[in-house]
């Protein structure tokens, strides 16, 4: 890590005092956040839940993307995974929440380390062109083992028992709601580490200049596929929870459209911040939420406009450009 | 910045508004369907139906207006789908769910249904097994095996003795090759060969191929409504399967009225079953047609979904008249079970064990009007037919 500091500007000086407490203030905001979610909204936790159990894919997203450079619109593939492994798994009895969430990241680790010894053998436009391949392959798959995952007709008769024995996943969705929020927070942490570990610093050095890392005696493919498997687990716990949550697991969470939308979201928000992530989706999925309430005809006009907009006005995210009215502001300050 | 904080603005306004109190007696139903994207039209068909029932029946019950609430789920995604059934249920407060085109959007609002006291009427999603997911929810649409059972006899009856089955690769096609298999063979025929297609396929010449050297004398096709059933059928015309005498055979969704200007002239004379037709002959239906074209603005748009839609309305018109206005699901569905009525589709009931809908199934053939245009006509009526998929269960 040493080594690549010096010719890495983005590197931030890690476990100062000050990383730390912007560290701990986010993670606050992030609670403060959810909780004000949880009391403003009490009739749409179902949206909020899903909106949590997206981030979790999103932010998984952003490891690939964002911190390693590769441009994937396959990323469904391993949210899907983690969901029909948690679904499949409560059908057939394991029906206990967090043991599906493991579940959940067990599988779409697995399936992060087939898409990710599949797709880091090529670069650039062809990596592209296999992650769609391989997100349509599982799709197909998905649908052709019917007799397991209820093909196009989508797995049902999930029965989730109630989280420690006492909390039940009922209609008004408290419960999956603030367990996908303790969830959300936990995994936010832990990225929070992973990234500003030497491991993570090396990600964004690949990202940065490959040959040159390679040039320093570290190995490329061996640090990608480590990060390949532990967005699966992260995409797969999403899957698990919007499994445990929805009871029902669909094909379109094995999709195309759905890892595009993961990634309008993220370019939305901003690449290679964990923070972008999150805000990508809050806004991309309760804007959509709120327009195509007001008019389910024709709000996709409206989606586009935004898109659109954003990307004309910040073409580094929502947080990018926040970054740059926080530093021009601070030039303006005179400091 | 403060752009986001417009937004957010803007979304907290949105919601907060949403949950201002409704005047005590108006009831809302909630209906749930594909309002934009690819699948707009049978949304706007589910509209269609619903505004005509309102249109000929009053917007009151025994004095309690009825409020329609849309929302928009374009594509299949059953998180979304409970979501949104969750959200039409806590916070707009409605008393009846309708709608829902497709299958695993239905199986993921039944588990909500009992906690709500709500009864789900589905207008269109057409897989047999909803129905045993929840007490509470009645269908007035159709399954692929209702519709496709009767073509087995059919087929026989007009000299096929071999058939092959080209049925695209997903639940509803599989379904349809299950049900034309079992009715065929039970009327003495013989399924030669069973293709299953890829569901994006567009080339269908080796296809077409295959029911060529497989020596049958008819094919029976199930694709998904829209350019691939065009693909189909072109091909089928193309590869001269249609001159050499091969007959086709498939449920009405290939030949939905929607689709028919587009197939043109080669779709003439293909055989289908279906429970409803535009055309079909009746004073109900001569009203339902002209409401729903005005609801819908064009007639040429006018398609199977807003039937069903139209029926369903009518069974929530009765549940509130059964309830008087009070929130009781399983009074509500309780007092649809054997109700008989004339829909704009002929007679038809509610099964009182299934609470899936009882009609007859018609054999169609498309034929050109006399104004030049192609048109589904009626020319054999299966009456009362049940679903097979639930009987069997």
């Amino acid at each position: 890590m040493q080594v690549i500091a010096p010719s890495e500007k983005l590197v931030a000086p890690s476990h100062t005092g000050a990383q730390i407490g912007r560290d701990v203030a986010g993670v606050l905001l992030i609670i403060a956040a959810g909780l004000a979610g949880y009391w403003l909204f009490p009739d749409n936790l179902a949206l909020l839940t899903r909106v949590i159990a997206v981030a979790l894919m999103v932010l998984s997203l952003d490891l690939i993307v964002g911190y390693c450079g590769i441009a994937t619109l396959g990323h469904a593939a391993l949210f899907g995974a983690g969901a029909y492994a948690a679904g499949i798994a409560c059908v057939n009895g394991v029906t206990e929440p967090l043991t599906l969430i493991v579940i959940g990241a067990v599988g779409g680790a697995a399936a992060g380390l087939v898409m990710g010894t599949i797709m880091l053998r090529a670069h650039g436009l062809p990596q592209l062109v296999l992650s769609i391949a391989i997100v349509q392959l599982f799709h197909e798959a998905a649908n052709k083992a019917s007799a397991y995952t209820g093909g196009s007709d989508g797995l049902s008769g999930l029965m989730p028992s109630p989280l420690f024995g006492v909390f039940e996943f009922d209609l008004w969705g408290q419960t999956a709601y603030l367990f996908g929020l303790i969830l959300l927070v936990f995994v936010f942490i832990v990225l929070k580490f992973v990234v500003s570990s030497p491991f993570g610093m090396l990600c964004r050095g690949i990202k940065e200049d490959q040959v040159r890392i390679r040039a320093m005696g570290a190995f490329v493919f061996p640090v990608l596929l480590k990060m390949f498997v532990i967005s699966g687990a992260v995409a797969g716990m999403g899957g698990a929870l919007a499994a445990i949550s929805t009871q029902v697991v669909g094909l379109d969470s094995v999709s195309f459209e759905l890892s595009a939308n993961a990634l309008v979201m993220l370019v939305l928000g901003g690449l290679g911040t964990l923070y972008g992530a999150l805000v990508g989706t809050v806004i991309f999925m309760g804007f959509e939420h709120v327009v195509s309430s007001i008019n389910p005809f024709h709000w996709m006009t409206m989606v586009g406009a935004l898109l659109i907009a954003v990307v004309l006005a910040a073409p580094k995210g929502l947080s990018g450009l926040t970054d740059r009215l926080f530093a021009s502001g601070r030039a303006k300050g005179g400091r | 910045m403060s752009s986001v904080k417009k937004l957010l603005g803007a979304a907290v306004g949105a919601l907060l508004a949403g949950t201002a109190s409704v005047a005590a007696d108006t009831i809302k139903v909630g209906v749930i369907g594909p309002f934009s994207g690819p699948f707009a039209l049978q949304g706007k068909n589910f509209q269609a139906g619903v505004e005509a029932y309102m249109a000929l029946n009053g917007k009151t019950v025994k004095g309690h207006t009825v409020e329609v609430v849309y929302r928009d789920l374009p594509a299949a995604n059953p998180a979304q789908s409970r979501a949104l059934a969750q959200e039409l249920i806590v916070k707009d407060k409605v008393q009846y769910l309708g709608g829902v085109y497709f299958t695993p959007d239905a199986l993921a609002i039944t588990p909500l249904l009992k906690q709500a006291n709500a009864p789900l009427v589905i207008f269109n999603a057409a897989t047999s097994a909803i129905m045993t997911q929840s007490p509470l929810v009645v269908r007035t649409s159709f399954t692929t095996a209702q519709t496709t059972t009767p073509l087995g006899k059919i087929a026989v009856d007009r000299g096929v003795k071999k058939i092959i089955s080209a049925v695209s690769d997903y639940g509803p096609g599989v379904d349809a090759e299950a049900a034309f298999k079992k009715a065929f063979e039970a009327a003495g025929g013989q399924v030669v060969e069973a293709i299953r297609m890829p569901l994006n396929t567009n080339d269908f010449s080796p296809i077409m191929q295959r029911v060529r050297s497989s020596g049958a004398e008819g094919v029976f096709a199930f694709l998904p409504s829209g350019p691939t059933t065009l693909g189909f059928v072109k091909a089928f015309n193309d590869t001269g399967l249609k001159q050499a005498g091969i007959k086709f055979f498939a449920p009405g969704d290939l030949t939905q009225e929607s689709d028919l200007p587009a197939l043109g002239d080669g779709a003439l004379g293909l055989l289908t079953t279906f429970h409803y037709a535009v055309s079909h002959e009746s004073p109900e239906n001569k009203r339902f047609v002209e409401a729903a074209t005005k609801a819908i603005g064009s007639p040429e748009q006018l398609s199977f979904p807003s039937v069903g839609a139209y029926d369903g309305m009518h069974v929530i018109y009765k549940m509130i008249e059964a309830t008087d206005g009070k929130q009781d699901a399983q009074k509500a569905v309780d007092a649809v079970k054997g109700l008989a009525w004339t829909s704009p589709r002929g007679p038809v009931s509610i099964d009182a064990e299934t609470r899936h809908i009882t009609e007859n199934i018609y054999l169609r053939e498309v034929v050109k009007g006399p104004d030049g245009k192609t048109f589904n006509k009626e020319i054999e009526t299966f009456p009362n037919q049940k679903d097979p998929g639930l009987a069997s269960q």
